[in-house]
C-alpha cells in the first residue's frame, strides 16, 4: 500500500502513513467497480418495494390465503395482527408445511402454518442488505417495516433481479 | 473480476447445477408433492424417457390446493406441457434475462440432445451474483444503518 502523499510502502491495511503519518483511511474504503455495484450500494429499498402488500389476519384460513395467493398471483401474504407483523405465509410454506394434506387443514387458521417472526429491513435498508438476506435465508419475499414493526412494504427477489438486470442490460447495450 | 464479462461470457453449465428431480408422467399428484417435501424442492421436471415433457412447480401445487383438488391423478395431468427451457451453452445473462422477463423462477436446463440436465433457480442465481459482488454484499455491516444515536462519549 503506496502513501499517495509520500510515496512509502507501508503495510496492507494501515490507517495512517509511518513515514508521514498521512491518513490512509480513503485507500482501504471499497470502491464500486461496475454500475450494479453502485446499485447495490445507493439504492434503497423504497425505491424498489411494493408498498400494498397483501395482509392477512392470524384467524384467517389457510383456504382463503391459498384462493388468495393465487388469485392475486403473488407468492407471499404477511400476516398482521393490529398493525404488527406477526409472520409470512408463502408458497414455500404451503407445499412444505401443508403438501398433500392441504384439504384436511383447509380451515384451520393460517396461524398455525406461517413462518413466524420472519427477517425484516427497514425502507431505507440499501438493496445490498436485501440481496445478502436472500441469499444466506433462501427467502424470495422480505417485508420491510418502519421503526414501530408496522408492516411498511414487500421487496422480492424479482424486484431485486428485475433492478439488477437493468444494470446489466444497460451495460451491454452502453 | 467484471461481472458483465462473467455474465455474458459464463455458460448456465458453470453456475453449478443441480441434478434434477425426474419423474414419469404416470406418477400419482400426492407422491409428487411428497418427493419435493422431502427433497426440499420448488420443482420437478416430468420426462418420457429422456424427453422433457412438462414441469410442476410450487406454483402449480399452490393453485391445486386453493382448488382443493384431488392429488390421485398422473403428474401428467397437473404439469405445466412444453415449459420454457434454456440450452446448457446459454450464458448466465440469457438466464437472467429469461427469468425476469418470464417470470419463471425455475428453468429446466437441457443439452444439446434435448436431455434435461439441471434444474436452474433462480436462488442459485442469486447466490452466483452474490459471489460476483463479494465487496458489496459480504462486507455489510451487521445492521443496516448503523448510525449513532447520540455522539460517542456525549
Amino acid at each position: 500500500m503506496k502513501c499517495p502523499y509520500c510515496g512509502y510502502e507501508n503495510i496492507e491495511g494501515a490507517d495512517t502513513c509511518e513515514e508521514c503519518q498521512q491518513s490512509l483511511v480513503e485507500l482501504s474504503k471499497p470502491r464500486a467497480v461496475s454500475s450494479v455495484d453502485r446499485t447495490l450500494h445507493r439504492e434503497r429499498l423504497s425505491r424498489l418495494e411494493n408498498t400494498n402488500p397483501i395482509t392477512v389476519t392470524p384467524d384467517k384460513t389457510v383456504g382463503e390465503c391459498l384462493k388468495l395467493l393465487v388469485e392475486k398471483s403473488i407468492g407471499v401474504v404477511l400476516v398482521v395482527e393490529g398493525d404488527q407483523l406477526v409472520g409470512i405465509f408463502s408458497e414455500r410454506d404451503a407445499l412444505m408445511r401443508l403438501n398433500s394434506e392441504s384439504a384436511e387443514h383447509f380451515d384451520k387458521p393460517v396461524a398455525d402454518f406461517m413462518t413466524p417472526n420472519p427477517e425484516t429491513l427497514t425502507p431505507e435498508s440499501k438493496l445490498a442488505f436485501a440481496l445478502h438476506k436472500m441469499d444466506v435465508g433462501g427467502y424470495r419475499h422480505i417485508p420491510t417495516v418502519d421503526e414501530e414493526g408496522h408492516v411498511h412494504g414487500i421487496v422480492s427477489v424479482r424486484d431485486v433481479l428485475g433492478r439488477i438486470t437493468e444494470d446489466l442490460v444497460g451495460a451491454q447495450d452502453s | 473480476m467484471d461481472i458483465e464479462f462473467n455474465l455474458t461470457n459464463e455458460t448456465v453449465e458453470q453456475t453449478g447445477l443441480k441434478d434434477p428431480l425426474i419423474v414419469a408422467p404416470d406418477v400419482s399428484v400426492c407422491d409428487v408433492f411428497e418427493l419435493l417435501k422431502a427433497r426440499r424442492a420448488g420443482g420437478l421436471l416430468v420426462c418420457e424417457g429422456e424427453r422433457l415433457v412438462g414441469i410442476f412447480t410450487e406454483r402449480d401445487a399452490l393453485r391445486l390446493m386453493a382448488a382443493q383438488a384431488s392429488l390421485d391423478g398422473p403428474i401428467s395431468e397437473a404439469m405445466t406441457r412444453d415449459p420454457a427451457k434454456l440450452a446448457a451453452s446459454a450464458t448466465v445473462a440469457d438466464a437472467v434475462k429469461m427469468m425476469s422477463h418470464g417470470g419463471y423462477r425455475t428453468l429446466p436446463i437441457v443439452n444439446s440432445n434435448g436431455r434435461p440436465v439441471g434444474i436452474l433457480s433462480v436462488k442459485s442465481l442469486v447466490h452466483y451474483l452474490v459471489q460476483h459482488f463479494p465487496q458489496s454484499v459480504y462486507n455489510l455491516s451487521p445492521q443496516p444503518n448503523p448510525a449513532m444515536e447520540q455522539r460517542e462519549g456525549a
